[in-house]
This record gives structure tokens, C-alpha cells and sequence, in this order.
């Protein structure tokens, strides 16, 4: 209401005091446009990095928390500063944003900083003690260990688990944050860099002494394992760490196991299995995973060594095989270390898995002399072995439900303990490699008719080319179609569920568009140029985005392609974090600014905010000239051979260095405002040619007079009905034009930087009855949608828009539009004839065509003249 | 910028300072370091400085109470502050608290300088 009252004591008491003086009117502006051009950036910011971390998520790669951490982050920070920067814009217009952000960041940050509930319990438990409930103290491994100690037959070795709870007792938060602290700056790629901070990570395990009570209780404990065996015993000393062997993740050998400790070096070889889960291998592989460092914590088993005769690995399932029937055991003699580093040779025999587990097929390799395959020789293991080893897999699969990767030992009595017990991750077969970015399978195939473009989202898929230029066309839309548009707004993102594959002559991975292809899982195809023209309505074409190709028809051997990738984060908890996350970021609610729902308190995700924010930013941009009301004593009267009376106000650089400040004139040639020459360019193409209008409304008797008077002084001229003001600064360019009764206004930023770069035109009113009107803003709109104007029309006001395209793409529409409001007068006149409209219509276009091709040349030769 | 002020960096890692200490001298950029906040505070009194980078984990007083101090003595002080493994809401709190930006340890220096640069400019802006 109060910008209402505002405009009507404007148009009532124009010299109110809400005028500012030309330096006040110029910081205003400065300070206005550089809050939008951060805003602008930071929108650049935040939706590129969304981008990024859309694009990892769905890529099937792996990622890092840290990678997450600062992509979030990022984005965070650079939507609160659009937040900031609409609020100085707007003078606090959209202050409600703000407790909004607050909800989502803090949401956002419980998801990341999410810390798992610790309970505190004892240092050591007793292996024969252990159930798998108790993973979490005791490790994956021990866990399953003194689960099947339980089974009836099955035997382990006598020992206990060293708990998380010890650990957590052992590294204290200071040295976790020590550690974190360093991982946080390690650089994956780098492997000098990898190794050198996994060496201080472990250094900081390895020079932490024990705690004195911890320390105790571990030797107390192996005390009593030495008491029940023999004097002088030694230990095995296995990592167990959490979350290993579980949903296809297994950790296999990447942390360390020491045999043969003895009792003095318990302490020290505990330290060093903790210090393991910091080895390279170790955090190269969680971070391939998706697993954070505090996501594990590492237990420790300590178990009497078996004395033993023969050891080795059996897979209850041969691993090689989907529902092979036969088991695989590898086998050598004294203990197992070798054939589980692959370091030893081992015997191999294939086994039934029914009675008698007879061998289907044996391998000796193990030294004999040179005899590697006599006829009569069992190799490592007798048949009795081999059955009891057979029985035991088969015991140990049925209880865990799942096929089991075992390793075990004979010992000197013949008795059979079971060292480990884990489960075969399900083989899944990847598909190869390059089949996504192989531009055709067959080469006998037809190869792509389009390539190029950005790949904003990948994958392949076919339908019916369906070119979509005007909002019309949305409801048409068939379902299944391919979309192919020449800009990728936000606009059409409720087609993309309908939608089997987006095509756009501009854009990037980044932008509204990419973020929902993704989200949809639907291949994208951005910036491929000519799409527009070369593909038709209703061909059936494949599109290969990854591989930035497109061809004819429905090609299944590509689509064939098409498997869906293996996930290696699936299930982790970073790739947890990450899903959760996105939920507060990328969903984008608000697509239609001319809805009633496009309103901050509509924001639920931060890509709404910054859609929000971009749309607001632009439109307080838009009314700059509108609300800002100058005082007209600021204004250089623009002098030469010029039709009408034109005003110009420096905002900042628009003039060339030099100019007389004092001068009440300025000629055209001294401005350096390039929106401002290219509207001129425009104006001045043609010679107005039509009738002249009724003089009565004030304007006639001016139209084409040259006005060589530059003393005329523009406060007390014939007042603002007949003036026309142009504000500008050397990329910036705003003009209002008033007419009799029309009321037009042209708006510019050109910049390098194709986010900043827009240019709008609004149209409204026109000396005739509102029919009329209609019809004259109907005429412009279609011409301007011609030249690819974004255009709204709402009864007899216009306003058409154009952003992100290159600085002399927009001079040239910047001329179109200076051509129209110069000429579209004449249609005063004829608006109630038909005929006359369309030939008013093709002569526009004619000459738009005409002064477009001439400037291409001209171009050339303006130089000569100076 | 015509007065000539220089950009202060706050960190107690000598490394990191000394690796910025030669990006920043490559630059041509006129430089101070400190180590820790009371030294940064002390740097403030003596000399003309615009920008402040800092580094929000420290021991002692932490780059944002730091900030808070310095803004004190020098309430236009435009500071990008530098965080490692911090959580999310650091770098809002910071922002809220009045820092002009934030960058994430490790540094892009890129980024890094492109932030002084604007720093300056809004820093610069302010005199008139």
C-alpha cells in the first residue's frame, strides 16, 4: 500500500522530496547493484556446488564426508549471503527467509553432525561370553566369533575381546580431534601426502601410552589365558573392527592381525592394531566406501595361538560361482597367515557341498619334491578333514543365513578350531566399464546425426522428440516424450516427470533444470547447439547424454547399455548422510514465479531460497528506475541530430573520462554506455515513417523536431509526459519512456558473466480503448517471442525478459527493442484494421531483420569514422 | 585503496603461515602475520590493515571471538575467516557475526585471493 500512495504523490507532487540528488540517486545505485551482483555470484556458488554434490551422489563413485562437509557448507554459506543481499535490496522486505534458513541449516546440521550414542561398558569381555548383539563392544569379527563358539561341535580358541569401550578409554576426544584434524587437510591423491599423515596419525596411537587400569586388566586377562594353557604361550592379536563383513562391505585385510605375541609385547602389538585402522590402505578403502573414520571403531581379539598342523580358508560356496555346488578349500600346512594374504601356495580342492563331500577336483601345489599332481596324494588334508571341514561350513552357513568365508586350523590332536567366520559378499557382476561412453556398440551401427553439449545429467533413453518454445505447449506435452527446449528453465520442470529425456540448446550442469534431471534419473543434454532446428516434432530418436550423442530412432543396443550402475556407497553411512541432506537441499518447490505459492514462506529446501531470492533480486533490480525518482536537474539534455527530447543521468561510468561534470548537455557519441548505444542504435535505425499522431496529445509537435538547443533547462521543460530518461553507467542501462499515454521502459546489465546479463522491456497503456490495447501488446509480444523474448502479456501490459546469453546477443535485442518503441507508435492509428496490423506486423520484422544484418557490418567500418 | 593497508593473517600454524607468507610475497600483497589472537590484536594497534584472515581454531581465544575483538578496535575490519574440520554452523555463525566470507582448509588459493581482492574493495569502499 505504501509504494501505492508513494506513486500517487509522486504523480500528484513531482518535485516531492523524495527526490534524490544525483549523487545520492548514484551511491543508491551503486550500493543496490553491487548487493545484486553478490547475490547473483552467490547463487552461481550455491547451485554449482548443489551440482557437484549431486553429481557424485548419483554417480555411483565414491566420495568423501569431507567432500560433503564443504559442498554443504558452501552451500550454506553462499545462500544465507543471497538472504543478505535481498534483504539490503529490499529494505528488509523478506526478512521471514531468515528463520526459514535457520530451520533448514539446523536441520541440515543434525543430519551431518549426527554423532552416534556411545554406552560405556566394560574394557574386556570374555570371548565364550560374546553373542552378536554385542558387535558394537566387541567388533564384527569377535562378535561372529563367540557367536558360533556357542554352536554345538564348533570349537574356537580360549581368549577375550578388547572392547570399543577400551578404545574410546585409550584415545581420548583429544586425540580423535587430533586425528580428524589431520585427515581433514590429507589430500587422497596425493599418496606422499597419504602416507606421510597416516604415519603421524599412527604415531599419535603408538605414543599414547595405555591407561594404567586398561593396561592391567589386558595383562591380568592374558594371565589367565596363560594359566589355563601352558607357561610361556603366545597370543594372536586380531583387529575387529565395526561395521566390517557387513551388506557387501568387507574390509577384507585391511587392518592387522599379529600371531605369536608374547606376553611382554601385548601392550605394544594392542597399539599397533588400534593404529591399523589408521593404515593407508585402510582409509583409502572406508573413504572409496563411504565410511568416516568415527563410523569405525576398532575392538581387538586376543586368542591363544593353535598349535597348528594344517590351516587354511574354506567358502562354503565357491565365490567364482553364482549357486555353485561345490565348496572351495584352500589348505596349508602350520598356520593360516599365508593363504589369507595370499602369500603362501596353497593346496585347492573343490568339494561337493552334499554327503559325502566327495572332491570334484583337487589342486596340489604345495611343494612335494617336484611332484605336483600324483595320483595317490591328498595333498595338505586327509578325506576325514575334508568332510569335517565340509559338515563345519555347512553348520556355520545355515546359522549366519548366508554363504561364509572361514578360516580355520588343525591342530596337532586333530581337533578343528574356527578363527573366523564372515560372509561371501554376493558377487555382482559390473557391467563393463566403458559401456556407457561407448558412442555404439556394433560398428555396423549408425552413428550419431547430433553430438556435443554438456552432459547436465547421464544416461540413455528414447522417445518422440517433443520441441516445447512456449508455455502453451506445456499441457501438450505426451508423456514419455523427449523435451527439447532451447533454455533450461525452471519453468519446465513439471515436465520432467513425464519426460523421457531433456534437450537443450543452452545451459549447464548446474543449473534448476540439471538438479531436477538428476533428481528424476533422466538423461540430460545441455548447451547442444542447433537441437532446436535440426530435431522435429514426433521423431523417435536415443539419446546417449553420457556420450553427448543423439540418433535416429529407437537404437535398443544402446538402451541395452543402460545398466544401472553399482552403487560402491550404497548403504554407508556417508552415502546415508548424504540422502538425508539432499532432501533439505535440492528439491525445488517453487518453479512458477506467477504463482500464488511462489512466496518465501513457500521455501522448504535451500534450493527454493535461492530461486526465491534470484527472482526477487531481479525484480527489485527491474524497479529500480520505477521507485528511485531523480531529480531532474541531475539530467544532461542529449543533444545532436536526435528525434524528441532525451535525458540521461550518469549513475557511474556511463559518460567518457573527460566530460565537462557542468555541462548541461552530452552528445551521443559521449556515451559510453553500451546497453544505452545499442537502444539508441535502435531508435535511430529508421526514420520514423508513419502518420504523425494527433498532435493533441501533446508529443506531435515535438516528434523529429531536431533540437539543437542545449540551454533549454530541464526543470522547467514541457514536464514529464514528454520526456524520456535514460539512467545509465557503462554496463547498466535503464530508460523510461512516456508518451502521450504509452508508457514503456527498457532495463540492461551486460556483463561478461552470463548470470548478470539480462534485459527487460515493459509496455503498458497506449493512447486507444483497452481492446485496442490489447491488440498493440498482443503485436509486440509476438514479435519479441520472435526474437526469443520471454514475454508475460496480462491484458495490455508487457513485460518480456531475456537473461543469461552473451553481451552482443542482448545489444541486439537491446536494438530490437529500441525499434519498437520508436515505431510501434504508428499503430495508434490502425489497431481497429486487421490487415493493417499484419502489415505493420511483417514490415517490423522486416526491418528488424534489415538493421540486425546491417549492424553485423557496420561494425567493420565504424571505426573510419571519428 | 589509496591509503596503504595491508591484510593481516591470524594463525597459530606455523606451516600455514609460512606457506601463505610466500603465496601472499609471489602476489606482491602487503602482509602481516600473527600467531595468536593477542598477537593479531597487538599487530591491529600498530599498523593500517583492512583485512583479516583468520583461522577459527585456535587455542586461546578462536577466530570468532577474535574477530569480535579486533571489531572492536576496528568495527569496519573485513575478516574471511579459515576453518578445517569445522562443523557446518561455524562458518554461519560466522557470517552472522559480521565476517565478510569464509574459506575451507585446505585453501584454494584461488579462491582464497579472489576474497581478499572483494574484501579490499568493500573495505576500500567504505572511505567515502
Amino acid at each position: 500500500m505504501h509504494r501505492i500512495f508513494a506513486a500517487i504523490k509522486q504523480t500528484l507532487f513531482p518535485e516531492s522530496k523524495s527526490s534524490a540528488s544525483p549523487e545520492e540517486l548514484r551511491i543508491a545505485f551503486a550500493k543496490r547493484y553491487t548487493h545484486f551482483r553478490s547475490l547473483l555470484t552467490a547463487n552461481n556458488n550455491a547451485l554449482q556446488a548443489m551440482a557437484e554434490l549431486e553429481k557424485v551422489y548419483y554417480s555411483g563413485e565414491s566420495y568423501r564426508m569431507a567432500f560433503v562437509r564443504s559442498k554443504i557448507s558452501t552451500i550454506l554459506i553462499n545462500v544465507y549471503k543471497m538472504i543478505r543481499n535481498i534483504l539490503a535490496m529490499s529494505d528488509g522486505k523478506y526478512k521471514e527467509l531468515e528463520p526459514i534458513f535457520d530451520k533448514i541449516s539446523n536441520d541440515i546440521s543434525e543430519i551431518v553432525e549426527r554423532k552416534r550414542n556411545f554406552q560405556q561398558g566394560p574394557f574386556i569381555l570374555e570371548l565364550n561370553e560374546v553373542r552378536r548383539k554385542d558387535k558394537d563392544e566387541a567388533g564384527e569379527k569377535m562378535a561372529n566369533l563367540g557367536e558360533l563358539a556357542a554352536l554345538p561341535g564348533i570349537m574356537v580358541p580360549p581368549g577375550f575381546v578388547v572392547t570399543a569401550s577400551a578404545t574410546r578409554h585409550f584415545l581420548t576426544p583429544d586425540h580423535i580431534a587430533e586425528i580428524n584434524r589431520l585427515l581433514q587437510v590429507l589430500d587422497p591423491d596425493n599418496l606422499d601426502d597419504l602416507y606421510s599423515a597416516c604415519e603421524k596419525m599412527q604415531n599419535i596411537v603408538m605414543n599414547t601410552p595405555l591407561p594404567p587400569d586398561l593396561e592391567e586388566s589386558l595383562h591380568l586377562h592374558v594371565n589367565r589365558l596363560e594359566a589355563g594353557s601352558h607357561p610361556g604361550c603366545k597370543v594372536a592379536l586380531r583387529s575387529s573392527a565395526q561395521g566390517e563383513d557387513t551388506a557387501g562391505v568387507s574390509f577384507a585385510g585391511l587392518y592387522s592381525t599379529f600371531l605369536d605375541i608374547d606376553k611382554s609385547m601385548i601392550s605394544e602389538s594392542y597399539k599397533k592394531v588400534i593404529a591399523s585402522k589408521y593404515g593407508p590402505r585402510a582409509i583409502a578403502y572406508r573413504r572409496k566406501r563411504g565410511y568416516r573414520h568415527e563410523d569405525i571403531e576398532m575392538c581387538v581379539g586376543c586368542l591363544l595361538m593353535v598349535d597348528a598342523l594344517v590351516s587354511g580358508v574354506v567358502y562354503s560356496r565357491d565365490p567364482e560361482e553364482e549357486n555353485s555346488a561345490v565348496m572351495r578349500i584352500n589348505a596349508t600346512s602350520g598356520i593360516a597367515r599365508g593363504v589369507v594374504d595370499g602369500t603362501t601356495v596353497t593346496d585347492l580342492y573343490l568339494v561337493s557341498r552334499t554327503q559325502p563331500f566327495s572332491v570334484v577336483y583337487r589342486e596340489m601345489r604345495q611343494g612335494r619334491g617336484t611332484g605336483r599332481e600324483h595320483a595317490a596324494d591328498t595333498g595338505s588334508l586327509t578325506v576325514k578333514q575334508i568332510q569335517r571341514l565340509a559338515e563345519t561350513a555347512l553348520q556355520l552357513e545355515s546359522h549366519f543365513g548366508q554363504a561364509q568365508d572361514i578360516e580355520w586350523s588343525f591342530d596337532r590332536q586333530g581337533d578343528l578350531y574356527i578363527l573366523q567366520s564372515r560372509p561371501i559378499p554376493a558377487s555382482r557382476k559390473e557391467p563393463a566399464q566403458n559401456a556407457v561412453e561407448a558412442t555404439g556398440p556394433s560398428e555396423t551401427a549408425e552413428p550419431p546425426f547430433l553430438t556435443g553439449g554438456i552432459c547436465a545429467s547421464g544416461g540413455i533413453a528414447s522417445g518422440e522428440v517433443f520441441l516445447v518454445d512456449s508455455e502453451e505447449q506445456i499441457q501438450k506435452f505426451p508423456k514419455g516424450g523427449v523435451l527439447v527446449i532451447r533454455h533450461p528453465l525452471p519453468e519446465w520442470a513439471p515436465l520432467l516427470g513425464r519426460a523421457a529425456a531433456v534437450i537443450a540448446e543452452n545451459g549447464s550442469e548446474a543449473g534448476h533444470l540439471a538438479t531436477v534431471s538428476r533428481e528424476f534419473g533422466i538423461p540430460a543434454l545441455f548447451s547442444l547447439d542447433g537441437a532446436m532446428k535440426v530435431l522435429v516434432n514426433g521423431q523417435t530418436i536415443t539419446i546417449n547424454s553420457s556420450a553427448r550423442a543423439v540418433y535416429k530412432g529407437r537404437r535398443e543396443d544402446l538402451l541395452r547399455l543402460n545398466i544401472v550402475k553399482r552403487d560402491i556407497m550404497a548403504g554407508s553411512p556417508v552415502q546415508r548422510i548424504v540422502t538425508e541432506s539432499l532432501q533439505y537441499i535440492t528439491p525445488l518447490n517453487l518453479n512458477d514465479p506467477a504463482s500464488t505459492h511462489f512466496k518465501s514462506t513457500w521455501c522448504e529446501t535451500l534450493h527454493d531460497i535461492t530461486r526465491f531470492c534470484h527472482e526477487k533480486s531481479v525484480s527489485e533490480m527491474f524497479n529500480y528506475g520505477k521507485e528511485h525518482h531523480f531529480d531532474k536537474g541531475a539530467a544532461k539534455r542529449l543533444v545532436g541530430d536526435v528525434p524528441l527530447e532525451w535525458w540521461v543521468i550518469d549513475l557511474a561510468d556511463g559518460f567518457r573520462p573527460g566530460l565537462d561534470s557542468k555541462d548541461k548537455s552530452v552528445r551521443v557519441e559521449d556515451i559510453v554506455s553500451v546497453p544505452m548505444q545499442a537502444i539508441w542504435h535502435g531508435i535511430s535505425a529508421f526514420p520514423w515513417e508513419g502518420p504523425p499522431p494527433i498532435s493533441a496529445r501533446g508529443f506531435g509537435s515535438i516528434i523529429f523536431q531536431s533540437t539543437m538547443r542545449p540551454d533549454l533547462d530541464p526543470s522547467v521543460a514541457s514536464g514529464l509526459t514528454t520526456k524520456n530518461y535514460f539512467l545509465v553507467s557503462q554496463n547498466f542501462c535503464n530508460l523510461s519512456v512516456r508518451l502521450g499515454y504509452h508508457y514503456a521502459m527498457i532495463e540492461a546489465y551486460l556483463s561478461d558473466l552470463l548470470t548478470e546479463s539480462y534485459v527487460t522491456f515493459r509496455f503498458k497503456g497506449g493512447a486507444a480503448d483497452m481492446r485496442r490495447k490489447a491488440v498493440r501488446a498482443r503485436l509486440l509480444a509476438d514479435i519479441l517471442k520472435r526474437y526469443d523474448f520471454r514475454v508475460e502479456l496480462r491484458s495490455d501490459a508487457l513485460l518480456a525478459r531475456i537473461k543469461k546469453q552473451p553481451v552482443e546477443y542482448l545489444e541486439q535485442r537491446l536494438q530490437i527493442l529500441g525499434y519498437l518503441i520508436t515505431h510501434a507508435r504508428q499503430l495508434d492509428m490502425v489497431m481497429n484494421q486487421p490487415e493493417a496490423v499484419e502489415q505493420y506486423r511483417n514490415k517490423f520484422i522486416q526491418d528488424i531483420d534489415e538493421m540486425l544484418s546491417r549492424k553485423s557490418t557496420l561494425t567493420i567500418e565504424e571505426p573510419s569514422h571519428g | 585503496m589509496d591509503r596503504k593497508c595491508k591484510i593481516m593473517l591470524v594463525d597459530d600454524e606455523l606451516n600455514f603461515r609460512e606457506i601463505m607468507a610466500k603465496f601472499f610475497q609471489r602476489r606482491k600483497i602487503d602482509f602481516e602475520t600473527a600467531g595468536s589472537c593477542l598477537e593479531g590484536l597487538d599487530l591491529l594497534g600498530q599498523g593500517c590493515f583492512d583485512v583479516v584472515v583468520m583461522d577459527v581454531s585456535m587455542p586461546g581465544l578462536d577466530g570468532i571471538e577474535c574477530m569480535a575483538e579486533m571489531k572492536k578496535v576496528q568495527p569496519d575490519l573485513e575478516v574471511i575467516i579459515l576453518t578445517g574440520h569445522a562443523s557446518l554452523n561455524v562458518g554461519i555463525n560466522g557470517m552472522k557475526k559480521g565476517a565478510f566470507d569464509y574459506c575451507l582448509k585446505p585453501v584454494d588459493f584461488d579462491e582464497l585471493l579472489e576474497k581478499i581482492v572483494l574484501a579490499k574493495e568493500k573495505a576500500a569502499a567504505k572511505d567515502y
